[in-house]
């Protein structure tokens, strides 16, 4: 502010003259009308977006980010919520599926489970009866099985003890 | 819900594919290959007689025909076993009981072999079942059958993975009762 009081005065008058104009102005102005006449598609057509990202410092921002607090924040249980699970079950092509894995092939062998185990407990029993009727075979002419074959020599080691 | 098994493969038995097989194992698969082919032959046999009497009007019947009879049963016995012999190692009933003939020295057995051992089984009865005692007391577990074809019998049933079908079965039947 100027140091005589006179000027001081004047530029203290004008500055709440202008004040009042601009405020008047302002008032007179119709915000919306103005907008309305402005291009927006010309304005961002003028703008350097190449440029504008550029200038951005991407990898600052990306650390500033807490990733870990906006996990926090999201509700998986209500977006669960929201996913229609039957709509997607419905869309499904379960044969394809079917045919495309193992699914068909753990089908089937599920089925045919319970012959498999019952032929397993059979042909268990064989076995030991078998080497039961063989201990006893031996003993009855007195000899001793360490040295025999275990099987052909294609399908053993022969070098196993039997 | 299936059931499970009251004892799974024992660890004994673990690692016998390959094994010579015992004389229980392939007296029982013998029997069950009887009973096999004594039922498909009688069923044919059957069929036969239904045919016959429909296009033909008259029936066939083995009956008045003992010797007829007795060949058709010895054709059809013998192209039982050897055909299944020769195709695969194994008739329906080893098939059963986890057994697979090979040859002595464990390959696969030829159609001759197939043949001759078919007829090595009609010496051991003819023997009144002397030549079955190899597969007691023989260090090889080999019959007459065997010798005569130069075959011998193996295991050819996977117990390791029959344990693990077993052990499996039961850990899943664990999870769900505990849940």
């Amino acid at each position: 502010m100027s140091p005589n009081p006179v000027t001081a005065r004047m530029e203290l008058m004008a500055q709440q003259v202008a004040e009042r104009v601009v405020a008047l102005v302002l008032d007179a102005i119709d915000i919306d009308a103005l907008l309305d006449r402005v291009d927006v598609e010309k304005l961002i057509d003028r703008v350097d977006v190449e440029k504008v990202v550029e200038r951005v410092d991407v990898e600052r921002i990306i650390e500033r980010v807490d990733v870990e607090r906006i996990i926090e924040q999201v509700d998986v249980q209500k977006i669960i919520e929201r996913v229609d699970v039957n709509a997607i079950i419905g869309e499904l092509d379960i044969d394809a599926l079917v045919e495309q894995t193992e699914l068909g092939a753990i089908i089937a062998h599920s089925t045919t489970g319970i012959l498999s185990e019952v032929l397993d407990v059979i042909r268990a029993q064989g076995v030991g009866l078998d080497d039961f009727c063989l201990r006893w075979a031996n003993r009855l002419v007195g000899r001793k099985v360490i040295d025999w074959p275990k099987g052909p020599p294609l399908l053993v080691d022969q070098e196993a003890p039997s | 819900m299936t059931s499970v098994p009251a004892a799974p493969p024992s660890k004994m038995t673990i690692g016998r594919q390959g094994n010579y097989a015992g004389a229980v194992s392939r007296l029982a698969a013998f029997a069950a290959d009887v009973g096999i082919s004594w039922g498909l032959f009688t069923a044919a046999v059957a069929l036969l007689s239904v045919a016959t009497q429909l296009f033909g009007g008259t029936t066939v019947s083995l009956t008045h025909h003992q010797i007829l009879a007795i060949v058709a049963v010895a054709i059809w016995e013998f192209l039982y076993f050897s055909y299944s012999w020769a195709v695969s190692g194994k008739t329906v009933g080893m098939a059963l009981l986890g057994l697979q003939v090979v040859t002595a020295e464990g390959g696969r057995m030829t159609a001759r072999q197939a043949a001759l051992r078919t007829l090595g089984l009609v010496l051991c009865f003819l023997t009144l079942g002397i030549g079955f005692l190899g597969i007691l007391f023989q260090r090889n577990r080999r019959g007459l059958q065997d010798f005569v074809a130069g075959t011998s019998v193996v295991y050819s049933w996977d117990a390791r993975a029959a344990r693990l079908r077993f052990m499996s079965h039961t850990e899943f039947s664990k999870q769900r009762g505990a849940k």
